[in-house]
């Protein structure tokens, strides 16, 4: 369809026309307080058509795919003639880098398949006195890209999702530990293991419930819990942010911002995770982008637009989906301690405790994401945290906030942890920083 | 459609099958800073089944190609027997209901040139920019749709119906060297075109607000007395309380229930709280849920004492309540869960000046630029606050979070004022990876004798 759809945008479109087919299939069990209880099956098809005419630049989707391609490339001009002008070049065909996206096992498991991950989750996770919910899904999704400039490119790529949570509700004391696993493989047993071991071991620090500490103090985030300190940075570190001038670190390229340890790149290209892909939604080939170096800005993210405003390159973020334009986004964010040689450790903390005379232990917190977060200041109250007493965990800590600035605060990292892991599409170990503010309530 | 429908229903083999089918038209226009950041209009289709085998659970399929309408029923019985459930899933009884219901389009957007759109939003996002040359930037996004709604169930349940929706939103961002300040108006309704119109004044008061807020203190943190302005009154009881009174949350969960036992005192006497999905012209307003059900007002707080729920059918079954009409999905992606309508704070006695005539030290916390609750435990962003001294308004303070303890928290509100109002916003509720559902939050002036407001916490 997409070469249809390429050829009639261009019989109309004076400045070429560039788009993304994609048709998916998924499979879901899911577990609800501890029981099997639903199954389902979805299939979805749709394009997204981006064309250029007189100069301006206008978007349309549909799932309707039966309908005549003319249809589409119609919406679509009539957006471009509102829309502003705008000197966007559909790049030509380049070599694509070799990358499975692609796994058999994920493709081919089936229902009891999942059913069978889903129960042998619950049975490491039941506990007296506490509900477990369990999600396993796997989906494969057929890609396409295409453009007028001769660009085009397409890969199958699979998914397995798995989480899973476990609630113990005491009186009016609610609490929820979770973990999830996401790959475009279906995990391996230890794996699988890792992730009930996880949840195994918070849940057994939490429930005992001890006093908050207070003051400036030593505070490890783990890596879900370094959350509110990596969305300002990778806010700020996207072109779009930077075009609007509202990023803090928009005239700091070639200059160290951060601790000299810390380094951040994305990477499109890591095997087996569901967002790499050879190519972007733009048709430019993936490449893996260093943004921080040793401390030191390299340079932002941009999709064709931002790059084109900004006279800058597409670094191969292009994102889109059926419905809206493509946007810069990232896609497998690795964070990295500059010169780490340690071997790996599952523990909780990864071995950053043991200096700590009294601090906290920082997995989750309530309400990141609002606010002004690219100014890099936050103030957030703890949903799960512990206290640390010398070198211990003690238990787990309500009622107390944490605050600071994400910006000074990776200025200078304490110690970085030895359990590096994925979060969603982000690899992370803990890190400790001292001298967080910790308030009571 | 709907004869295709029910022909497909006809070969399904399962005990109990429902089939929805959408076609939703929407346009959609964005500003940022004096540039248009898109204009586009969007068609999207799909259909949804689920289906029930005595002694199995739910088997659902979705599908954007009508033409797999009967190979999915299909799939969805199968599925429903994979998966056998003890005890079994029942359904809490429902009338059948055949309607075809026309909500009131109020201008049919489908009829007005995005071209008109634009120039509608333009308007908008021009009273932010022209506020003050401290205005740096500015996002200002119109969204609607028309979506045709079809559903059918192996009970009698027929129904088909237009469901409008228009949305107008924009953020003012102030600037002056590193401070930055943000304003935001947010207009939502299940309505047409002509309730857009003439909006300008809003985007121009919330674009002065944040040029005000960058020589506005930080409101000092502590424990005051806080009177939440009926925005944020609202938001605050959708995310705080409305959660946990939604039954999937408790209808198999010995401890949550226990929790949440009718008949438990949530307030004081003056706390009456509820959520009304037949409410004329809200976000959150239809006249049947995703399951058929009839839409009602169900009170869930009676001066201040829990008496009842949000449910579905199944839901309702399990804990031999009535279907309460609030089993909704975002679209044919997604199954029907429980979720809210429009949930209100209903309005007690008096005016402002009364919640505030005897307070000493206050804040007065207004607008919302975020909240998010873990439970128990909910965190709030204001989108501007002022002091509260000696029984009157006073300065402007900006970054008021508040935070605390549900429970704590509801118990601690002494005051409710009569001036309630229905919050008309846009954006959403989300819920197990459905968003943004639309709802609408109705409220008074509220006032909480004692909260932590965090803000200039100080290292």
């Amino acid at each position: 369809m997409i070469a249809q759809l390429i050829e009639a945008a261009r019989r109309r479109a004076d400045g070429g026309a560039d788009a993304l087919w994609r048709r998916g299939e998924r499979t879901t069990v899911a577990f609800e307080w501890g029981r099997l209880k639903s199954a389902g099956a979805s299939e979805e098809a749709g394009a997204n058509l981006r064309v250029r005419h007189h100069g301006r630049v206008g978007v349309a989707g549909t799932t309707a795919t039966a309908a005549p391609p003319d249809e589409l490339v119609g919406r679509a001009l009539a957006s471009a003639a509102l829309g502003e002008e705008l000197d966007l070049v559909f790049p030509a065909l380049g070599p694509l880098p070799p990358l499975t996206t692609c796994f058999d096992r994920a493709a081919n498991a089936s229902l009891d398949d999942l059913i069978g991950i889903g129960r042998s989750l619950l049975a490491g996770l039941e506990r007296e006195g506490c509900r477990v919910n369990v999600a396993v899904e796997r989906e494969t999704t057929a890609t396409r890209v295409a453009n007028s400039g001769g660009g085009s490119g397409e890969y199958r790529s699979t998914a397995c999702g798995i989480s899973a949570d476990v609630w113990r509700i005491a009186g009016d004391d609610v609490l929820v530990v979770s973990d999830a696993l996401e790959g475009a493989d279906v995990p391996s047993d230890e794996a699988l293991a890792a992730l009930v071991a996880s949840i195994n071991a918070r849940l057994d620090h939490a429930l005992r419930v001890v006093e908050p500490p207070e003051g400036a103090l030593p505070v490890v985030f783990t890596p879900a819990g370094l959350s509110a300190l990596m969305l300002p940075v990778t806010q700020a570190l996207s072109g779009k942010a930077v075009l609007q001038g509202i990023s803090p670190l928009g005239a700091k390229v070639g200059q160290a911002v951060f601790d000299a340890r810390l380094s951040l790149t994305d990477d499109p290209l890591r095997v087996g995770r569901t967002a790499s892909r050879p190519v972007d939604d733009e048709c430019v080939p993936s490449r893996t982008m260093r943004l921080v170096e040793r401390g030191v800005v390299q340079g932002f993210i941009y999709d064709l637009e931002t790059a084109a405003r900004a006279r800058a390159e597409s670094t191969g973020h292009g994102t889109r989906g059926i419905f809206g334009k493509p946007v810069p986004a990232y896609t497998n964010i690795v964070v990295s301690d500059a010169g780490a040689q340690h071997a790996a450790s599952l523990q909780l903390g990864g071995g950053l405790l043991g200096e700590i005379r009294d601090g906290l232990l920082v997995d989750e917190l309530i309400g990141v994401g609002q606010g002004n977060v690219i100014g890099g200041a936050f103030s957030h109250p703890v949903a799960l945290a512990y206290r640390i007493d010398r070198g211990e965990v003690t238990g787990r800590v309500k009622d107390a906030a944490v605050a600071g600035n994400a910006y000074d605060l990776w200025k200078r990292v304490t110690a970085f942890g030895t359990d590096a892991r994925w979060t969603g599409s982000r690899w992370a170990p803990s890190v400790l920083f001292e001298g967080v503010s910790v308030v009571r309530r | 459609m709907i004869d295709r429908l029910t022909a497909a229903l006809a070969r399904s083999r399962a005990d109990y099958t429902e089939i929805r089918v959408e076609r939703t038209w929407s346009t959609a226009v964005s500003f940022r800073g004096r540039r248009l950041e898109s204009a586009t209009a969007s068609e999207d289709q799909g259909g949804f089944v689920r289906a029930l085998h005595a002694g199995g659970g739910w088997g659902v399929a979705s599908f954007t190609s009508l033409d797999r309408l009967d190979a999915m029923v299909e799939r969805a019985g199968e599925l429903s027997r994979t998966v056998p459930v003890d005890p079994p899933i029942r359904l809490g009884a429902v009338p059948p209901h055949q309607a075809d219901a026309l909500l009131d389009l109020d201008g049919d957007v489908r009829g007005v040139p995005i071209a008109e759109k634009k120039r509608l939003l333009e308007a908008c996002n021009g009273a932010m920019l022209g506020v003050s040359d401290r205005i740096v930037d500015t996002l200002a996004v119109y969204r609607d749709e028309v979506s045709e709604y079809w559903y059918v169930n192996s009970q009698g349940t027929v129904l088909h119906e237009l469901r409008p929706d228009v949305t107008l939103s924009g953020t003012a961002v102030a600037r002056r060297d590193g401070t930055i300040e943000k304003g935001l108006e947010s207009i939502g309704m299940r309505r047409g075109w002509n309730s857009v119109q003439d909006k300008a004044p809003g985007f121009r008061a919330v674009a002065e607000r944040a040029v005000e807020l960058l020589d506005a203190p930080m409101v000092k943190g502590g424990t005051y007395p806080v009177i939440l302005d009926p925005e944020l009154a609202g938001v605050f009881i959708h995310e705080a309380f409305g959660h946990l009174s939604e039954a999937d949350f408790v209808y198999e969960n010995p401890q949550a229930r226990e929790m949440m036992t009718l008949g438990r005192r949530f307030g004081k006497p003056v706390l009456n709280v509820g959520d009304n999905g037949a409410a004329p012209g809200l976000r959150g307003t239809l006249p049947f849920d995703d399951e058929g059900t009839a839409t009602q007002d169900t009170t869930l707080i009676k001066d201040g004492i829990l008496v009842g729920r949000l449910h579905s059918r199944e839901t309702a079954a399990a804990m031999d309540e009535r279907p309460t009409g609030n089993a909704r999905a975002i679209s044919f992606r997604h199954a029907p869960i429980v979720r809210m309508t429009n949930t209100y704070i209903a309005g007690g006695r008096g005016s402002f000046e009364d919640l505030i005539g005897d307070v000493k030290l206050g804040v007065y916390a207004c607008g919302a630029f975020g909240g998010q609750t873990m439970l128990e435990n909910f965190s709030f962003t204001a989108a501007y606050g002022r002091m509260i001294r000696d029984g009157r308004v006073a300065e402007l303070v900006k970054d008021v979070v508040l935070a605390g303890n549900l429970f704590q928290t509801l118990d601690r509100i002494d005051h409710i004022a009569g001036d309630f109002r229905w919050n008309q916003m846009g954006g959403g509720c989300g819920k197990a990876g459905q968003f943004p559902l639309p709802v609408t939050e109705g409220a008074p002036h509220v006032r909480i004798e004692e909260a932590l407001v965090g803000g200039d916490v100080g290292p």
